[in-house]
């Protein structure tokens, strides 16, 4: 039951963090669409780069998620 | 089985979701549609990484600008290149230098002027100005310099020949 309770703060936070992180991206994109209208080509690829980073955290914490999940649920709780 | 039973069995087939768990949504599902989001982003940024880029400097057929040998110095005139769609100004300074770019600002794609006593280029929607010496962003929100029309003087007067962005 602790660790039920630990995992569902546990969880908020990650969702909190990961939409942070897509709004940063969102923000990458936009900067990059600029750049790119203005034909300040040398802002593309360090936004492109620091978008793919950003989605390897994201994907890396869901993973995270993902087995803190199953774990639970092989333990009987309820899952998030 | 009444007429009233088989209908409400169909309809439960083509709606299987109860309607209380309709809005029933995990965190974790909620966390994988924020990531498939992420992935999307940064397909969007890398595609516009590798996308074609313009030549900064484009070629167009020559166009002669009429009256642009008669401008005096510290005014203007408008004319329309490489198409009929695409307003410019031709600027004549006070050192007698020829100057035309693009009449739309980068902004929001207002009209802009030429400000002879301020000698800048101004966009009256959002108070932006452009440098008249290369049409650079001098102040106000614009971002990015109006794309400059490269001229050539002729024999028969002055001619737009391209633009540069």
């Amino acid at each position: 039951m602790q660790t039920l309770q630990q995992g569902t703060a546990l969880f908020t936070g990650i969702l909190v963090l990961i939409g942070t992180l897509v709004i940063i991206q969102l923000w990458l994109l936009t900067a990059a669409l600029e750049a790119f209208l203005a034909r300040s080509y040398h802002v593309l690829i360090p936004a492109a780069a620091s978008s793919a980073v950003l989605f390897v955290f994201n994907a890396l914490l869901l993973r995270y998620v993902v087995t803190f999940d199953e774990r639970i649920r092989r333990e009987g709780g309820r899952p998030h | 089985m009444s007429d009233d039973s088989k209908a409400a069995t169909r309809w439960r087939e083509d709606f299987p979701v109860r309607w209380d768990a309709d809005h029933y949504l995990t965190r974790r599902e909620l966390t994988k549609f924020l990531t498939l989001g992420s992935g999307i982003l940064t397909c969007a940024t890398v595609a516009l990484a590798i996308a074609p880029r313009d030549s900064p400097n484009t070629q167009y057929p020559a166009l002669l600008i009429p009256s642009a040998t008669r401008l005096l110095p510290g005014t203007s005139l408008l004319f329309r290149y490489p198409t009929d769609q695409d307003p410019c100004i031709l600027i004549k300074t006070g050192r007698g230098e020829l100057k035309a770019y693009s009449q739309v600002c980068t902004h929001l794609s207002c009209a802009v002027r030429f400000d002879a006593e301020g000698n800048t280029i101004a966009c009256p929607c959002h108070r932006g100005f452009f440098a008249v010496e290369d049409g650079r962003p001098t102040g106000g929100p614009p971002t990015r310099s109006l794309p400059r029309v490269s001229l050539e003087t002729r024999a028969d007067g002055v001619y737009a020949i391209g633009m540069e962005f």
